[in-house]
């Protein structure tokens, strides 16, 4: 015990170091996993994940450390963070493919953060995640290409277009629940996804072409930047507007959490019945929790659909709402870091498979059901919430 | 327009049949374990790719034709595929029986992946489509004009005798009683001295068979199988056991015969239905699961404190 006390509230400096150093390791596992290409060194640093996981497992001071240390100088980490963050793209330079896997990664971690709020929050489960980041994506572009709408006009309208969307999913789950309000979602999601395979207007199975690329201060994102007469590709543009939407995501998620609605919602995860008794409105904060995800996975939506330029019905399938739910589920319910680690871990990793070639979706397959034997609680399980003062 | 209804009628009812049969594993898995077996579909659609594998392996051996050695193959294929539900319970499935649902949900997703990407790498051209036969031909009879064929009287006798079988069997054989036991309450089924781990054995080995067989029917039906079918088959089958009342074999049958009936309909009367089926199917999902939160055949647990 003695140890934990002194361990749970380190110096300044040495709160300030730690938080520096473990984002620096991260960030330098990152880009080695992003950089490296032989299946055996894939392997190896998924086996030095592997250990580090371990290790936190064994020795539970060292999240307790690490927690306190950020929340000791929060706001040295959060520079840190966005020094890291900034300056990635300059370590990855010209290759296109490593930006290409870092800004649909980040593009995940929107869409599981914006699940988080139903499957980890509140323990709703939305197979229908899928669908609104589509609704997003096809709004969007569908107003760019007819209409000619700049794309910062149509980020608000296809994220109320798919709100709207997840207020009607919403319906239903004041009635029904657990594995059949699942299948409520799943219906939803194959709906829109057959609907927009089927619309012609919507270019039907060949999807919607020639996104045109948006543009900030008459700067097109389809030209390469150049920052301080370095030259990035043309993707760093994407790459930094996803980062910032990522940005907005979490400072979302933490204040909702913080909030009366966030706990309204863990409220329902542990007892509806509770809850209810306790004057919380179930059905509204579960129609708000859907609402909320479409909301966000209409932005991540829009970004998409910009990015790549070219959407069709198989980029919204029944099989992307399940990855997202994978990623909230392995990285850890209710844990912000944590959902964005696993949709990191699992944006990323079946890209790097590819070393194993056609093997990798099965492959894939295997190690979320490993995954999910070994450590059911996710990477990051979610912690007590605190009310303030010392624990 | 009588023969166009005798004809969408009969194939209702061989669609219907067909999907509850799969329903009825899920809905049985369900009842015991409580939880949702995604892979089913997957597990029912390896049935027929073993069946082909099997008859060409035998006609290549024994030098003749192919399609006599499928009578061979079809009941060993059956029971490969109950073995290997019972293996995916012991290895993976048990294991989720008392996480989260949505933990269960999603594992069992994730073994989907890895029983079609299996089939994909383990059977010849995997990725391709590959014709199925009729395991019978020929028309038997005929009313009011349509002819009906041996296949659909086929799919028709089997589910009956399947359903009849499953009944008694649950019903009045030892086994069954453990089984339903052992769905109504997992605990005290255990301290009355049952050994749940023979139970889900049992419960997998069943489900699994009458998967195989649906499997094999719907590849038949369709004259084509693919290792990606299971995902539709698996989505279709849930559905059909979720809007009948999971656990509820009745409900299973219903639910079956409703999204079949959906489908057909929309296929006959909705210009273009053909490709707006699935929207059919699921939005009727929708609708019944708001009108009947547990399933039209469901019983509706009330919750107390």
């Amino acid at each position: 015990m003695e140890r934990g006390a002194s361990l749970a509230a380190p110096g300044i400096a040495a709160a300030a170091s730690f938080a520096i150093a473990s984002q620096l390791i991260g960030a330098a596992f990152l880009y080695l996993i992003l950089r490296v290409d032989g299946g055996w060194q894939v392997l190896g640093l998924l086996a030095l994940l592997g250990l580090g996981f371990y290790l936190l497992e064994r020795l539970p001071w060292i999240a307790d450390y690490a927690l306190a240390s950020f929340a000791r100088v929060p706001l040295v980490a959060m520079v840190t963070a966005a020094v890291i963050v900034l300056a990635f793209p300059f370590f990855v330079g010209s290759n296109t493919y490593i930006l290409h896997l870092l800004i649909v990664a980040e593009l995940y971690a929107v869409l599981a953060l914006a699940l988080n709020f139903q499957l980890g929050s509140a323990n709703i489960p939305n197979f229908a995640t899928g669908a609104s980041y589509g609704i997003g994506a096809y709004v969007s572009a569908l107003l760019a290409i007819n209409f000619g709408v700049s794309f910062w006009l149509t980020l608000p309208v296809a994220a109320l277009a798919a709100t709207l969307f997840g207020f009607i999913i919403g319906i239903p789950s004041m009635r029904t629940r657990d594995t059949y309000l699942a299948l409520v979602t799943i219906a939803f999601g194959v709906v829109v996804q057959q609907l927009l395979n089927n619309f012609s207007w919507t270019g039907g199975p060949n999807g919607l072409v020639g996104i045109p690329a948006p543009s900030l201060f008459g700067h097109s994102f389809a030209d390469p930047l150049v920052i301080f007469g370095w030259k990035l590709p043309s993707q760093a543009n994407f790459y930094y507007l996803s980062a910032a939407l990522v940005v907005v995501a979490i400072v979302t998620a933490h204040r909702l959490h913080g909030s009366r609605i966030g706990l309204a919602w863990n409220a329902l995860r542990a007892d509806e019945i509770a809850a209810k008794a306790q004057g919380i409105n179930v059905a509204w904060f579960k129609v708000l929790a859907f609402a909320v995800d479409a909301f966000l996975a209409a932005f991540a939506g829009t970004i998409y659909a910009f990015y790549v330029s070219y959407i069709s019905p198989d980029n919204f399938t029944f099989l992307v709402s399940v990855t997202i739910m994978t990623m909230v589920i392995v990285g850890g319910m209710d844990n912000i870091f944590g959902v964005i680690v696993g949709a990191f871990l699992l944006t990323i990793l079946p890209e790097k498979l590819r070393a194993f070639a056609d093997y990798r979706l099965l492959f894939f397959g295997v190690v979320i059901i490993g995954f999910l034997m070994i450590r059911p609680q996710g990477l990051f399980p979610q912690r007590m919430r605190r009310y303030g003062g010392e624990p | 327009m009588a023969e166009l209804l005798v004809q969408q009628l009969v194939n209702w009812i061989t669609l219907g049949c067909i999907y509850a049969l799969l329903a009825i594993g899920f809905s049985l898995i369900f009842g015991v374990l409580n939880v949702i077996h995604f892979s089913h579909g997957d597990v029912a659609m390896t049935a027929p790719f073993i069946t082909l594998g099997l008859a060409q392996a035998l006609a290549t051996a024994l030098g003749a034709s192919s399609p006599a050695w499928l009578v061979l193959a079809v009941p060993v294929a059956v029971l490969a595929v109950g073995l290997i539900g019972v293996l995916l319970d012991k290895v993976v499935i048990r294991r989720f029986r008392d996480a989260p649902a949505m933990m269960a949900l999603v594992a069992t997703v994730a073994l989907g992946i890895v029983i079609r990407e299996l089939i994909r790498h383990l059977y010849p051209q995997g990725s391709n489509p590959h014709a199925f036969p009729r395991l019978v031909s020929g028309m038997a009879f005929e009313i009011s004009g349509v002819a009906i064929s041996w296949f659909a009287l086929l799919v028709v006798v089997l589910t009956v005798a399947l359903v009849v079988m499953l009944f008694v069997f649950l019903r009045m054989t030892p086994l069954g009683l453990r089984i339903r036991a052992a769905s109504e309450d997992r605990v005290v089924a255990r301290m009355m001295g049952i050994r749940d781990a023979r139970v889900f054995r049992a419960t997998f080995f069943i489900a699994s068979v009458i998967g195989a067989i649906a499997g094999l029917l719907f590849a038949s039906y369709a004259g084509v199988t693919r290792f990606d079918f299971g995902v539709m088959a698996g989505l279709l089958g849930f559905s059909a056991a979720v809007i009948g009342g999971l656990g509820s074999m009745p409900g299973a049958i219903l639910g079956g015969l409703i999204i079949a009936g959906i489908e057909v309909l929309a296929q006959t009367f909705v210009p273009d239905g053909a490709s707006y089926r699935l929207v059919f199917v699921f939005l009727l999902v929708i609708a019944v699961l708001i009108f009947r939160p547990a399933g039209l055949l469901g019983r509706t647990v009330m919750e107390k404190v």
